[in-house]
């Protein structure tokens, strides 16, 4: 129903952003830990999803997979067309660079960088010049409402401001999905709502967001839940 | 390039203390190898300045007593050289290595006065030639000539320190008399030498007058070529004593009865010693280094390890293992290099001191290190602290960018 819905208002040339075909993946030691075990998941571009389960179920290993963080054994996963299957660290270090934002529930910013230097800093990684990546850090920051914060350092920002600040890091490169890992687990219930409306309000201007969360709350606000259970993907009537 | 240095400076900036005294290690460790450097360039520096200033290839020759017999002599026989074995060394149709040779006639009882004072240092009955062979810069006239030995003149060639001794100022001697073994002698010139300004010269050939012609001289100068190294230099030693054993009839191999002293091997020994005194200096002042670099390298160790989320974050967002190499080998060549360099000029610093109070002393001249010292030093720093840092900087790049998932 809800399918049918999203393709009605979308334009036809939908394509699959992320697109996993029977992905597994084991953990080798004494005794084997075979965490996924043949996950199948399309997510279509402009997409706001979340990914729901219980620890141990398999969802971080996924979204370390989904984030070229971590390699799978065996299936096939491309990411806005293209395959990504055995790459090598740099290859894998430019790609998330490139198509890849990441928030995180810790905030993830470096500590003795001020926030416009935290936020250039994957422009740092692809050599864009120091004014150049100033210029457009100072822009997201803009956009988050955080002009004033601009030169604070993370240790005098609020948990609302600082994931602001991880968001706009992870907006900078102009990635193809925005992956975000429990981003509102460290923040009050007012704090995490108001996250959620950025993404929301991100998702609206046609970003791509993916969202894995163990909050319910967090996952009805998205517009898709995929619940990942024993390293399977449930059914979406379950 | 500029940017990584901002961003190295920003990750120094953040630990100031701990760099500090990891940087203070390296500081005191290049400190000790500049000072040390400095105290054997000095050492050198004197050692040259002595050698560059006289003849090097020369042995002198003094009276010796026979070891061994020889065709019918005692052993003990108190061997004379005179004044003609300097023909038959010099005209020898079998020489090889003797170039030339000069006698020098010492009269040890002379005492050389005027009015204000008096020395007593004997007289130096000398030829022309010993100027080139001893080493002396004139300071005020002239040295000893052909015209004072044909002449057999009685002039006398002073130093600086007894020309001051006997008329109050060096400047004024020359035209003066004075007085030596009860005759008057006119002041020809006044030299100056380094290590010894005892020494009063007179024409060789006044000498041997002076001392009743009987031939004996006090030692020969022989100026020898045709020699590069230590063997060949022995080998020209061998060949005067066969000479001489000719004339004096003693054994040629024996060495006692004639006394040598090989200037040019003799140098060739202290230079070889010097080289190794210079060796071991690098090697005292590198391990002195070494340790201060192992601090640093430690001290990386433990940031790689205090900024492993950090780490794992730049690599989750786009830092490839190479950038993180990068940054962690630059950091610790910057500590390295800084505090290096603190100790390169604080090092500089007492060096000059060291040379402004010391001066000019015996065997010790200009203890300050020379600018291609300090280029080395700057490599030899640079490839410290690369080595320092690429342990702790592979360890860094084994970081997974899944540690910036991980909550702290």
């Amino acid at each position: 129903m809800r399918l049918l819905y999203r393709m009605a208002i979308r334009p036809v040339h939908h394509i699959m952003i992320i697109q996993l075909k029977d992905i597994n993946k084991t953990y080798p030691g004494s005794v084997p830990l075979h965490v996924l075990k043949g996950i199948n998941l399309d997510i279509e571009r402009g997409e706001l999803v979340s990914i729901m389960g219980a620890s141990g179920s398999g969802k971080s290993t996924l979204l370390n997979i989904i984030g070229i963080l971590d390699n799978y054994d065996t299936g096939s996963y491309t990411l806005d067309g293209i395959p990504i299957k055995g790459l090598n660290e740099n290859r894998a270090a430019e790609l998330r660079n490139r198509m890849i934002g990441f928030v995180f529930q810790s905030f993830n910013l470096i500590s003795y960088k001020n926030a416009v230097e935290n936020v250039a800093l994957p422009l740092f990684y692809q050599g864009v010049s120091r004014r150049q990546r100033n210029r457009l850090a100072m822009e997201q920051l803009e956009r988050m409402g955080l002009a004033d914060r601009a030169h604070h350092l993370p240790g005098e920002m609020s948990g609302g401001q600082k994931q602001r600040v991880a968001i706009a890091r992870a907006l900078i490169t102009k990635p193809s999905i925005i992956l975000a890992d429990e981003p509102t687990g460290a923040l009050d219930s007012h704090t995490s709502r108001e996250v959620m409306e950025v993404f929301r309000s991100l998702n609206a201007q046609g970003m791509t967001i993916v969202i894995v969360t163990h909050d319910p709350g967090v996952g009805a606000e998205t517009n898709r839940i995929i619940r990942i259970s024993d390293g399977i993907i449930m059914p979406d009537n379950a | 390039m500029l940017d990584l240095a901002r961003e190295i400076m920003q990750t120094i900036r953040t630990n100031k203390v701990r760099t500090a005294l990891t940087g203070l290690a390296v500081a005191w460790g290049i400190f000790m190898l500049i000072i040390l450097l400095g105290l054997a360039r000095g050492v050198f520096n004197s050692f040259d300045d002595f050698t560059s200033k006289r003849e090097q290839k020369t042995v002198r020759v003094r009276n010796g007593s026979t070891t061994m017999p020889y065709k019918g002599y005692n052993k003990g026989r108190w061997i004379k050289l005179k004044d003609t074995d300097i023909n038959a060394l010099v005209n020898a149709p079998d020489n090889k290595y003797i170039r030339n040779a000069v006698a020098v006639k010492y009269i040890d009882s002379a005492k050389v006065s005027t009015q204000r004072d008096y020395i007593s240092n004997g007289l130096q009955g000398v030829f022309p030639q010993t100027i080139r062979l001893s080493g002396v810069d004139m300071y005020r006239g002239r040295f000893i000539n052909e015209t004072d030995i044909r002449e057999m003149r009685k002039v006398t060639v002073l130093s600086k320190k007894s020309a001051e001794t006997l008329f109050g100022d060096a400047d004024n001697a020359i035209g003066q008399r004075v007085t030596s073994l009860g005759l008057s002698w006119h002041v020809v010139g006044v030299y100056t030498r380094e290590w010894n300004e005892d020494e009063t010269f007179i024409p060789f050939s006044t000498a041997m007058m002076m001392s009743g012609n009987n031939g004996e001289v006090h030692s020969f100068r022989v100026l020898i070529g045709n020699v590069a190294n230590e063997a060949n230099g022995d080998k020209a030693e061998e060949e005067i004593r066969r000479i001489l054993a000719r004339e004096h009839k003693f054994a040629p191999d024996d060495k006692g009865a004639v006394g040598m002293w090989n200037q040019f091997t003799n140098e060739l020994t202290t230079r070889s010693a010097l080289g190794i005194l210079d060796i071991a200096i690098w090697v005292i002042g590198i391990f002195t280094m070494l340790s201060g670099i192992v601090g640093v390298s430690n001290i990386m160790f433990v940031s790689v390890r205090e900024r492993t989320h950090e780490i794992g974050i730049r690599r989750a967002i786009g830092a490839k293992p190479r950038n993180i190499l990068t940054q962690i080998v630059l950091e610790s060549v910057s500590i390295t290099t800084i505090f290096g360099y603190i100790g390169i000029v604080a090092g500089m610093l007492v060096m000059q001191l060291v040379a402004a109070v010391v001066g000019e002393s015996d065997g010790f001249k200009n203890p300050t290190v020379d600018l291609s010292i300090a280029i080395k030093v700057t490599v030899v720093l640079i490839i410290a602290g690369a080595l320092a840092g690429l342990f702790p900087a592979l360890k860094a790049t084994k970081v997974k960018p899944v540690e910036a998932l991980r909550d702290e």
